[in-house]
């Protein structure tokens, strides 16, 4: 089980023309993954979420927030003392082509992790070659057939079940999939979601997905919560499938309505929209972070901060949010306060909530 | 009308055992007005297609057989020299796969549009800069400021967009785009797929998109054409090839896809792992150890890409109405696991 309270990651970067510069990349963001749970985050290019999974590997590390992995707060324990939580939470990475070493074999690959393991657990280290066997037919690859090949005598699909054996390989209990299809061909990527969707349900493994490809994160099983982040801030959260049928935040609908329709099978959602401006991280945005870009801004948008309500509830959060916006300094803690009540449901962080409908619909006479 | 016409082209790459085909006997037009998408897996040959309008395939590569017709060029396969640099560019814009990884990152955009300038002995330079600007201008990006911009300096949907400035700065009337949409996130895809819908439409243009993705195409293309193993295996207009897929690998690939509606379970992965130049059938159908529908005469004779409903063509022994009707169960022969 993690539980993330709003955690906050800033950069300073100093650039000889530019000046100093702080990039927020995440602003208080609190999740709560349950073992054997799915959490997916989507958003676009630059929006925090690679951070995120990065933080939750200990591969990053967070300036703000708490990060409590099976009931221990991290951020308290020694480098040392992280390690043992940090090695049951795996990243299977976005590009398979480049997260495995082109000079070593599959039995290369998979042994070393394997026999540190053995050595770990105390139990016999000769047998790593069968746990590698059997780690290779969980992911779907034929051990014999795969264990003396090189990454690049292997399809795409292929190297990266290789790259999710080898995240299973320290017994993890959290796998942080970062766009893992992303890089895969179209054909390809079911046999990976599936392959994801079977290890939660074989070995209870809990899934973080991070992906700007919403429908990917339909096929990741069932219970599962998506996260919609804007400029390292959620805007939005809920059951996966309600989030996509009835988005309330403009942002979620404009990532929605990116999504292509099949035409022929499918027709556009009747509500269809889009952003009305590129991301320009330079403008700033004392209120709504999205209000620059939103189809639907009005007036409070500007220069108010929302944040998370449930939605349908009377209240729109604007005392909670005054209360705890004091200038351009919006900590995380502050901001998910307000929401930490809110356990579950489906919460959003904006002013003028409508649900609106904007994916493709399946024409009825057309079957695939 | 077609503004380029391609005839039974064969490319061929040498390998440790011998020429082999990565393009097989393919036939395609490209008509003018229409957006022709071109979709298949890794491998399948679709970028080495796309490749040879331009006569550019790689060494060791070569075009062993066929003809590329196109309007005010000719037989593109026969040109060489100048008159080839001419049509690179002249006649065909081309915007390269990973083409936001094509810029020179130690000059900035304009000093690389006067380059291509240069190279094709443009008389006017303003009038080439005039006319990049209102490209960029109508794709939603500030001309000026482009223009003056290295290439770190630009987000990867507007490199991309700054790919087919340069591909038709030159008055090119055959747009090529190869996977276009990879690696830019939603918002961008939509974005970038919007534009070249718009510029084909004010250019008149005949574009081709290659892609691997058939739900992004699906959103803009007029044509749809699916490849396997270097063969076209089923072509015509996008609605009805979605609508009625005739081929089974056409009828999977859709199936394949990750949809943002419809049922979670419904949708499945295709089985066995897409050929290779090496490990494609040397016999038969390309993609029998693969299909669902194999039949005997599959293993035997390799079908004809034939027409039918005028407008289509596919390219297998098994009866149309058998793929349609047919479910997607375990084909005949599942290979290595993908």
């Amino acid at each position: 089980m993690i539980q993330a309270r709003g955690i906050t990651r800033t950069y300073q970067t100093h650039g000889s023309f530019t000046g100093d510069r702080t990039v927020h990349a995440l602003r208080g963001v609190d999740f709560t993954l349950p073992d054997g749970g799915a959490v997916s985050f989507i958003g676009e290019s630059g929006c925090g979420k690679t951070t995120l999974g990065k933080i939750l590997t200990g591969l990053e590390t967070f300036d703000g927030g708490e990060l409590v992995v099976d009931g221990v707060e991290l951020s308290k324990l020694r480098p040392r003392q992280r390690e043992k939580y940090f090695r049951r939470i795996q990243m299977i990475h976005q590009d398979p082509y480049s997260a495995l070493n082109p000079t070593r074999t599959v039995e290369a690959t998979l042994g070393d992790p394997l026999r540190m393991r053995a050595k770990e657990t105390g139990a016999p280290v000769s047998a790593w070659r069968e746990r590698a066997a059997e780690l290779l037919t969980l992911v779907g690859l034929e051990p014999a057939a795969v264990l003396p090949k090189y990454p690049h005598q292997l399809s795409g699909g292929q190297r990266q079940r290789v790259v999710i054996a080898r995240a299973l390989t320290v017994d993890p209990t959290v796998l942080i999939a970062d766009e893992a299809v992303s890089m895969i061909d179209v054909s390809m990527r079911l046999g990976i979601l599936s392959l994801l969707r079977d290890l939660r349900a074989r070995l209870g493994i809990s899934l973080v997905f991070i992906t700007h490809d919403v429908a990917t994160a339909r096929y990741v099983g069932d219970g599962g919560e998506l996260h919609v982040i804007y400029r390292g801030e959620v805007v939005e959260r809920g059951l996966t499938d309600e989030v996509i049928l009835s988005p309330v935040h403009p942002y979620t609908q404009c990532l929605l309505s990116a999504v292509p329709v099949m035409r022929g099978l499918e027709e556009p959602g009747p509500d269809r929209t889009a952003p009305t401006a590129a991301l320009d991280e330079r403008t700033p945005t004392p209120g709504c972070l999205f209000q620059p870009r939103c189809p639907f801004a009005g007036a409070q948008c500007a220069e108010t901060h929302p944040v998370l309500v449930p939605f349908g509830a009377d209240a729109v959060g604007t005392d909670a949010a005054e209360a705890n916006v004091t200038g351009a300094d919006v900590t995380g803690a502050d901001v998910t306060g307000a929401d930490a009540t809110e356990e579950s449901g489906h919460v959003h962080a904006c002013f003028y909530p409508e649900s609106r409908r904007v994916v493709g619909v399946e024409v009825g006479a057309a079957s695939a | 009308m077609s503004e380029v016409e391609v005839r039974d082209l064969t490319v061929e790459y040498q390998t440790s055992v011998g020429w082999l085909p990565a393009v097989a006997g393919a036939s395609l037009d490209l008509r003018a007005g229409q957006i022709t998408g071109l979709v298949g897996e890794s491998g399948s040959g679709k970028s080495t297609l796309a490749l040879s309008l331009l006569n550019a395939v790689p060494a060791p590569g070569r075009i062993a057989g066929g003809t590329i017709e196109v309007a005010g060029v000719g037989d593109l396969t026969r040109l060489g020299g100048k008159q080839l640099r001419k049509a690179r560019g002249g006649a065909i814009g081309y915007v390269f796969q990973a083409s936001q990884n094509s810029l020179n990152p130690l000059k900035t955009i304009g000093r690389q549009l006067l380059d291509l300038g240069r190279s094709h002995e443009v008389g006017d330079l303003r009038a080439l800069i005039a006319r990049a600007k209102d490209l960029a201008n109508r794709m939603g990006l500030d001309g000026d400021r482009v223009l003056d911009s290295y290439q770190h300096e630009l987000s990867g949907g507007m490199r991309q967009r700054v790919g087919i400035v340069f591909a038709l700065v030159l008055n090119a009337k055959v747009l090529i785009l190869d996977e276009p949409t990879t690696a830019l996130d939603m918002l961008s895809q939509a974005s970038v797929l919007d534009i070249v819908r718009k510029v084909h439409d004010e250019n008149q243009l005949s574009t081709l998109i290659i892609t691997h993705d058939i739900g992004a195409i699906s959103e803009i293309a007029d044509r749809l054409a699916v490849m396997y193993g270097g063969r076209i295996v089923e072509d015509g207009p996008l609605l009805e090839v979605l609508r009625r897929p005739t081929h089974p690998y056409t009828k999977a690939l859709i199936g394949a896809t990750a949809r943002i509606t419809g049922d979670v379970d419904g949708a499945r992965a295709l089985p066995g792992r897409p050929p290779d130049l090496t490990t494609v059938a040397r016999a038969g159908c390309v993609f029998r150890d693969r299909c669902p529908f194999a039949v005997e005469v599959c293993a035997q004779t390799e079908p004809e890409l034939h027409s039918f409903d005028s407008e289509r063509r596919r390219a297998c022994h098994v009866e149309p109405s058998t793929v349609l009707t047919g479910t997607t169960g375990t084909p005949a022969a599942v290979g290595e696991p993908a």
